[in-house]
Formats: C-alpha cells, sequence, structure tokens
C-alpha cells in the first residue's frame, strides 16, 4: 500500500466557503445507499416473485370457482385490478422490507454516525430517506402492477375483465399504497431501530389488530378497525364509499406514514446514536 | 478549533464524561488518552453532535455540530473502522458520503488515493475488509471535505507498522498544514511519536491539558544506583529515606531511588563513603507518566487496556 501523506490540496484553516449542504445531496446520498446493496434488488425480486404467484394462484381461484355459464345472470366476473388488489395483502410484506432495511441496516452496521455526520439534521435524514424510499417502492409497484395484469388477464379468461383506464388507476393506486406502506415502515424503523420489532409491529398495525376488532363484527370495533392503516389502504384501493369515501382511506394511510416520520424523527433527535 | 465546556455525559448514575473543559488547537496533533472506559469516545461523539451531553458544551468552530451547513467541510473523523455496510463497496460508501455534502466524485478517488486504498479494495463490500482497510477507508471520509478539523478515534488500530509510520506521517502533515488534529490512542508510545499536545483523561475527568514534553518532565524520574557492598548500600538506604524519597531495594546491590536526583545520591554515597558501580538516572516514559496520572482513574483491575468502546 502506498505511503503518500498529502493528504489535500488547502492549507486548511478556515471551512471551506460554498453552498451549504442541500436536501438533493442528501437524496443523492440515500440514492446510492440504497442502490449499492445487492439486497434491494433481491427485494425487489422477491417482490415480483410473490406477486407473479399470488395474482396467479387468486386468478386460478376466481376462474374455478365461476361455472355459471347463464349469461342472463350476475357471472361473477372479476376485474384484473381486484385481483391485483387482494394479491397486494401478501406482496406489502415484502416491498416494505425497502422503506425497514433502508434505516434498520443503518443502526445494525453502525453507519447511521456516518449518515447523520454528513447530514446532522435528523428531519432531512429522514426525508430524504422517505424520499427514496418511497420513489422506489413507487416505481416497483408500477411494475409489480403490469406483472399482476400479465398474469392474472389470461388466467381470468372469459371470468376476467380489464378496462384500461380501470386497471390503470387500480395499478397506480397499488404503487401509491405500497409506497406509502414503505414510508410508515421506514418511519417505525427510525423510532424501533430493530428490523424484526418494527416487522412485528407492521403486521400488528396492518393486519392482526385490525382483523381481531372485525371479527366479532360489533359496530363500534369495525369503525375502530377502519381507522388502522391497511384498512383504510383497502378502503383506498377497492374505491369503496363506505364507511368513507376512498380518498379519506389514501389520507388516513398517509396520516399513518406521516406521524411514523415524526415519531422517528423524535427519536433519532432524542436518543443518542 | 474544538471547545469543550464544562462538558458532561451522563448514563444512569454513571458519569461518563465530568465536566470537561479543554481548547483543542489548529497546527498541532494533539492525543487523547485515558484508559478504558475514560469517555474518549463519548466525548468525540459529543462533539459530532451524535450523543447529546447532559450539560455543558461542545463547539467546533465555535459552533455545536448539530447547526454546521457544511459539516464535512469543517470537521472530518473516523470513529469507528467497522462502521460499513456488510454489503456496499468502500466506493459506494464514500460516494454517498460526497453526494450529501456537494462533494464532486473525483474526489472519492482522489481520498481513496491517499490513503493508498486501491480500485480492488475500494470495490470490496465492506463484510471483506480488513480492519486495516477499513482504518484506511474510515481516514479516507474524513478527509474527503478537506476540513480544518480532524478527529481520529484509534486510527492505528489493526494497522501493519508500515500503516502505523503512514498514520504518523499523515497526522503530522495534516497538523503542519494548519489543522487542528485530535487523535485518541491507547498506545502511549505512539502518542510519544506523534502528539505534540497531550489530553489526559480519567473516568470523565480532565487530568492533564499540556505539552507532552511537561507530561513526562513532571513525572517522575527513577535514579539506579548499584554497589558492591550491601552494608553501605542499606546504609544509603536510610539516609535517603531519611530525606524524604522514596526506595525500592531490587536486591541486595541495587536500589531504585525516586524523589531525588542523580547528583544528590552521588554526593550522599561519596559523604558515607560507599562505593558506587552505578548510578544512573532513568527518565520515565510517556507510558509511565500515563501510569502515574491515571492510576486513580482505571475502571477495571487488570490495568488500562485496549479501548473497547461500544
Amino acid at each position: 500500500m502506498s505511503t503518500q501523506t498529502d493528504a489535500g490540496t488547502r492549507p486548511a484553516s478556515t471551512p471551506a466557503a460554498g453552498a451549504p449542504a442541500t436536501f438533493r445531496g442528501a437524496v443523492a446520498a440515500e440514492w446510492t445507499k440504497l442502490s449499492s446493496v445487492r439486497s434491494t434488488w433481491w427485494t425487489a425480486l422477491a417482490g415480483l416473485l410473490v406477486m407473479f404467484a399470488s395474482a396467479g394462484q387468486l386468478a386460478i381461484y376466481v376462474a374455478n370457482d365461476n361455472t355459471n355459464d347463464d349469461p342472463t345472470d350476475d357471472r361473477g366476473i372479476v376485474t384484473v385490478g381486484s385481483v391485483l388488489i387482494d394479491s397486494v395483502e401478501l406482496t406489502q410484506y415484502v416491498v416494505l422490507a425497502l422503506g425497514l432495511l433502508a434505516i434498520t441496516a443503518e443502526f445494525t452496521s453502525g453507519t447511521i454516525r456516518t449518515t447523520l455526520q454528513c447530514t446532522p439534521s435528523r428531519g432531512r435524514v429522514l426525508l430524504s430517506k422517505a424520499a427514496v424510499a418511497g420513489a422506489v417502492t413507487f416505481v416497483l409497484g408500477l411494475v409489480l402492477g403490469g406483472v399482476g395484469t400479465l398474469v392474472a388477464r389470461p388466467v381470468l379468461g372469459e371470468w376476467g375483465s380489464a378496462p384500461a383506464a380501470d386497471t390503470i388507476g387500480d395499478i397506480v393506486a397499488v404503487a401509491t399504497y405500497l409506497a406509502l406502506v414503505g414510508v410508515l415502515a421506514l418511519g417505525l424503523g427510525a423510532a424501533l431501530r430493530s428490523a424484526v420489532l418494527t416487522l412485528t409491529v407492521l403486521l400488528a398495525t396492518l393486519m392482526i389488530v385490525p382483523l381481531s376488532l372485525q371479527e366479532p363484527d360489533i359496530d363500534v370495533l369495525n369503525r375502530i378497525a377502519d381507522v388502522f392503516p391497511g384498512v383504510a389502504g383497502g378502503h383506498f384501493l377497492a374505491g369503496d364509499t363506505e364507511p368513507y369515501p376512498s380518498v379519506v382511506g389514501l389520507l388516513l394511510l398517509a396520516g399513518w406514514a406521516a406521524a411514523a416520520l415524526l415519531l422517528g424523527r423524535a427519536a433519532l433527535r432524542r436518543r443518542d446514536a | 478549533m474544538i471547545t469543550l465546556r464544562g462538558l458532561t455525559k451522563r448514563f444512569g448514575p454513571t458519569v461518563a464524561v465530568d465536566a470537561l473543559t479543554v481548547d483543542i488547537a489548529p497546527g498541532r496533533v494533539t492525543g487523547f488518552l485515558g484508559p478504558n472506559g475514560a469517555g474518549k469516545s463519548t466525548t468525540m461523539r459529543m462533539i459530532l453532535g451524535l450523543d447529546r451531553p447532559t450539560a455543558g458544551q461542545a463547539l467546533v468552530g465555535g459552533r455545536a455540530y448539530r447547526e454546521l451547513r457544511r459539516p464535512l467541510h469543517e470537521v472530518g473523523a473516523l470513529l469507528d473502522a467497522r462502521a460499513i455496510h456488510p454489503a456496499r463497496s468502500g466506493r459506494a460508501h464514500l460516494r454517498a458520503m460526497a453526494h450529501s455534502n456537494g462533494i464532486p466524485a473525483r474526489r472519492v478517488d482522489e481520498v481513496l488515493d491517499t490513503v493508498g486504498l486501491d480500485g480492488r479494495a475500494a470495490g470490496k463490500p465492506g463484510r471483506a475488509l480488513s480492519l486495516g482497510m477499513g482504518q484506511r477507508l474510515g481516514i479516507a471520509g474524513a478527509l474527503l471535505g478537506d476540513p480544518p478539523v480532524l478527529m481520529f478515534d484509534e486510527p492505528v488500530n489493526g494497522l501493519d507498522p508500515d500503516g502505523v509510520r503512514w498514520v504518523r506521517q499523515l497526522t503530522r502533515s495534516l497538523a503542519d498544514e494548519g489543522r487542528t488534529v485530535f487523535v485518541s490512542s491507547h498506545l502511549m508510545s505512539e502518542m510519544q511519536l506523534t502528539a505534540d499536545q497531550l489530553v489526559v483523561i480519567g473516568r470523565g475527568r480532565l487530568l492533564a491539558d499540556s505539552p507532552i514534553g511537561e507530561v513526562i518532565a513532571r513525572s517522575t524520574v527513577a535514579v539506579r544506583v548499584r554497589s558492591p557492598h550491601p552494608d553501605g548500600l542499606a546504609a544509603l538506604a536510610a539516609r535517603l529515606t531519611a530525606a524524604g524519597a522514596s526506595v525500592e531495594t531490587a536486591d541486595r546491590n541495587e536500589l531504585t531511588v525516586t524523589g531525588v536526583t542523580a547528583d544528590q545520591v552521588g554526593d550522599l554515597a561519596h559523604e558515607l563513603g560507599v562505593r558506587l558501580h552505578e548510578l544512573s538516572a532513568h527518565a520515565a516514559s510517556l507510558e509511565q507518566a500515563f501510569m502515574e496520572l491515571t492510576a486513580d482513574s482505571v475502571e477495571y483491575d487488570g490495568g488500562p487496556t485496549e479501548g473497547g468502546q461500544r
């Protein structure tokens, strides 16, 4: 190895003048970090496989269940979009790993200290991570929606319909849902630090707690369940009008993601790194 | 310039750093010494805004780290050479750092070259880096923004002799360029070779902040006396003890005396008519000076050992 000692260029005694570090710079740094580890790409591939299998299987169920050939009845024809939306129930747990690992891997490897040295503003660190994780999961969500459509459409055959505008709308909705869940995972990960703990809490909030609340079918418990992020996201994806318009479902989910980010920022600020 | 004012950190009932007030000046290498658990790493983390002080302030160039607008251009730090993502290459690690502070990508190659990591080493994933390569990568990260203040926590850990010499030359040349260089180490001998100024802490308290020569000079000089006449030597020992010196009897023909000069011992021996075969003064090494300074503040019984801070 070389034993060169010339460290630099400038006989420095005063800080270099120049523009302050920017949010854009922090975003570029986060993208570099996310794209430079193989686990990101494996996660994306795993998401594709799960979507492929899940959409295929759900489409087969629909096609096999439908035996009514009488065209005057409601034959139970489903849209490709609805199969997509159901497939996301499972696929989301793979995709949210992107948001989760973006922060928990920093705690386990100790690079969080480097990150905070580069960007001392805890809020900026989390926002830049949210921008990157959100954008990546959104794009991945579009790809997953496309793959799901290509798988489900031929399997459904005569039992499916895929009006172009509706399908595209559903794909964009799926991508939006996944991006928000990814950001939710990121914020929670910043607050809880451990990947396993965060995943447990996410499973509980997205699925277990609301399902338990809905189980006895008591009105007040159902109302509470409707506020949970997974259920709210589900109403948004399904384009429901009850118990609230689908846009309220979207806002509720976005609110959860924002609250998780605020929680994560508070934890990063208060705790020693 | 790093300014610590009453800097204090408590973890529950434990005081890790206790009202530290020190100025670390530019243009010289300041060694940061202390036994295991003395609070060196905690102090460095507080300077970087990573740990929140319980009381007091740590300022860099007069400002708190969290207020710096271009932090990598103002402070470069190597804290933990192991802190790299196991799957990320060293080059990508540096590139991410560079992006965050608007540093051009070619600077990454410059600093890699400076620390002697070639393309193959820089392309290895974090898990494949040796501790020595990790140290070099960490130093490269510290140099990235060409900052006027540099902090290295145990930079020679895991380096081969060639690497140790390289770090020595690097810290020296950085200080000669007018930068503030703050280096912690448990290797006193290393500090003796590189540092101009010493900041010594024990149990979080400041024990010394002075030029390295003073720290050594202040500590005891031992005088060794050998004589073929055990009886005369015993008489000499008695007189020396009476005069307030402390005397250790190595064997019947040898004494080690502290608290007096060799001249005084020689005069006394002449006065008593004791024939001497050896009369020699031994300047304490920094190692001994350090042991004396921190004798009361060593946390574990085994004595100062390699820093294993979290």
